[in-house]
């Protein structure tokens, strides 16, 4: 092999690093000090996590044992009245049939029991941490890098010690997916609130507003539209998250594709990825909709 | 220097563009691709065919990461990689014979002198406090030992990540042995990652665990477990009747015979490169060198990379057997 290193000194040549045994020692060091962590503080961590255990376990089977046509119609109808709209209604209808006829209905259910939770967990999070870094520069400028991390940080990382920690189930597949999914919600927040027309924040100071009336009647109905596409965003990136949530032991659609990554299935890698799929086409045009119509009362249009 | 440089990609461009399917010398050995694979043992074997056969035979070996079943159809529909140092025949059973008698695929040699050992393990710890757990039966009498991760109040009997053939026989014995009338669920790890997660979980709070897993491994080096038999002898014709099949009616208990784990090659492979043919044709360990690599690996957090060269330096005896005289003193020195 060519090794001359373009005549360059040797101590140039390749990239300073330190010694492999200071390296262990140091991966060591780090691993063992976690590991006395976890025992410390797993009773605790485990009293504190059965009520979400329990909750998670009651909703999943709450969505499966549900009578199909009585889930059927409740999720038309929450989509009739989001979108208001008769394609999309119509869409999500024959989306739900296709999927109940090839098999997959109880699949679909857990993923969407655990889709439905970890949007509310990152929306409950995510609106309070955005409004924080609309209001405050120096908010944003810890926040902002942070959620950086969270989006971009490959998930096994800090899948590895959280299932260390949790054990594997609902648990940490809901921490990974919050994880991942959360940014959008506190970024759109933030960029929403901030981009509210200064001079209507300027005439409700004129009227004596609090700072309290100023948030929640001024700027967060201003900024809905974005905030629902931050909303929509969070769906979406929970639902790409279930098949990464499955690998630590969570079941629904994301099992199956798993399953048939691991055996070449393409059928039923195609049949569950469809259906992952149809419900995000679904949840998107349907908040999509919803955002839009908030726009039309918010603003005068003469459409 | 820089005359130096042209001159040296000269020397390198010919080798790196020859095609593969040239027919070489008998001492040529040209470029290989070898398939390393995401489970340890043969992640390390990958690192040391490729060291052995780049410091020994000069060969210039590029490693793809791999899985299974994605390499398996890669080598068998396209030919690439090469050689695939760690084929668990188990996990691919159907399409590795078919693959085997149409000679698009070629077993090199049987890499694991013991074969694989599958089976259901407990920690020792809950084996030492509790001497009547002598085998999968007496256990399954004490769901309250091993609890369920997602429902504590019934037991769990952690299976096989989705996908692999392990998942299925888990799943056969479990309903043969009824452990779910005996208060059991039976726990999908989801991967490879989620079932190592749920054991470190368990030992770090000192809790139960029952469920399959399989040597060799970096866990079983690391974590000391117990295998528990089963009360009943291995049924060979049984197994393959209905052990290994999905959802199979009736299946009935029987304890899991010896993996064969071979080197699986491509044809092109074994056509064209005798020198690797040759290699591969003497390479083989036995399973408790393997664990004490593989524990060494985990104990030191190393690199497949890093293992290998522990193996190299540590058992001289085993890899020089594989070797000519010459061939071992060019590895040898490299060390």
């Amino acid at each position: 092999m060519a090794s001359s290193c373009w005549g360059l000194p040797e101590f140039l040549c390749s990239a300073p690093e330190m010694s492999g045994s200071a390296m262990r020692a140091m991966r060591r060091t780090i691993d063992t000090g976690f590991k006395d962590w976890v025992r410390g503080v797993s009773p605790w961590i485990d009293a504190a996590m059965a009520p979400l255990q329990r909750f998670l376990n009651a909703l999943e089977s709450a969505f499966v044992s549900t009578p199909w046509i009585v889930v059927f119609a409740v999720l038309l109808v929450l989509t009739w009245f989001a979108g208001r709209s008769w394609k999309i209604t119509l869409g999500a209808g024959i989306a739900l049939i296709a999927i109940g006829w090839f098999g997959l209905w109880g699949d679909t259910m857990v993923t969407l029991s655990m889709v439905t939770v970890c949007t509310l967990v990152a929306i409950v999070i995510g609106l309070p941490i955005g409004i924080l870094a609309s209001r405050s520069e120096r908010a944003q400028r810890v926040i902002m890098p942070l959620l950086d991390v969270m989006q971009t940080l490959p998930s096994f990382v800090y899948l590895i010690p959280v299932v260390v920690i949790f054990g594997i189930g609902k648990v940490p597949g809901m921490i990974a997916v919050v994880i991942y999914a959360m940014p959008p919600m506190i970024r759109l927040t933030n960029l929403g609130i901030r981009l509210v027309d200064r001079e209507a924040v300027e005439a409700a100071d004129a009227f004596g507003s609090s700072e309290r009336q100023k948030l929640w009647n001024v700027q967060l109905p201003l900024s809905l539209p974005t905030l629902m596409t931050g909303v929509n965003q969070t769906i979406m990136m929970a639902l790409s998250m279930v098949v990464v949530a499955s690998m630590v032991g969570v079941g629904g659609l994301g099992r199956n594709v798993l399953q048939a990554i691991n055996n070449q299935f393409f059928t039923v890698g195609f049949l569950n990825g469809f259906a992952l799929v149809a419900i995000a086409i679904t949840f998107d045009r349907a908040t999509q909709a919803y955002g839009k119509r908030l726009q039309r009362h918010t603003e005068v249009s003469d459409e | 220097m820089t005359k130096l440089v042209y001159a040296s990609l000269l020397a390198i461009a010919p080798a790196a563009m020859a095609l593969p399917a040239m027919a070489q010398d008998n001492d040529q050995c040209g470029t290989v691709s070898i398939a390393e694979m995401n489970w340890a043992s043969a992640g390390v074997a990958a690192w040391v065919d490729k060291i052995v056969l780049e410091e020994g035979y000069g060969c210039n070996v590029d490693l793809v990461t791999g899985d299974t079943m994605p390499t398996f159809a890669s080598m068998n529909e396209r030919g690439q990689p090469d050689i695939a140092p760690e084929i668990w025949a188990n996990a691919v059973k159907d399409p590795l014979e078919a693959a085997l008698a149409e000679g698009r695929l070629i077993e090199a040699s049987k890499i694991l002198e013991d074969g694989g050992v599958e089976g259901w393990w407990i920690p020792r710890y809950v084996a030492e406090a509790h001497p009547e757990i002598t085998s999968v039966e007496e256990a399954l009498k004490h769901p309250d030992l091993f609890p369920a991760p997602e429902n504590p109040a019934r037991g769990g009997v952690y299976g096989c990540p989705s996908g692999w053939s392990c998942q299925i026989t888990t799943q056969n014995l479990f309903h043969a042995l009824d452990a779910e009338g005996k208060g059991f669920d039976l726990v999908d790890t989801g991967s490879a990652a989620g079932l190592d997660g749920s054991i470190a979980n368990a030992y770090e709070r000192e809790a139960g665990w029952l469920g399959y897993y399989w040597a060799p491994t970096a866990i079983l080096g690391r974590y000391d477990m117990v295998q528990l038999p089963f009360e009943v002898p291995v049924d060979e014709a049984e197994f393959l009747r209905c052990t290994t099949i999905p959802d199979c009616p009736d299946p009935k208990v029987t304890s899991y015979p010896v993996a064969d784990v071979y080197t699986i090659v491509t044809k092109n492979l074994a056509e064209t490169n005798p020198v690797v043919m040759g290699y591969l044709g003497q390479r083989t360990w036995k399973n408790d060198v393997v664990n004490a690599i593989l524990a060494w690996q985990t104990e030191n957090q190393a690199t497949n990379e890093d293992a290998a060269w522990h193996f190299l330096e540590t058992f001289p005896e085993i890899w020089g057997g594989w070797l000519s005289d010459d061939v071992r003193a060019r590895v040898a020195d490299a060390i």
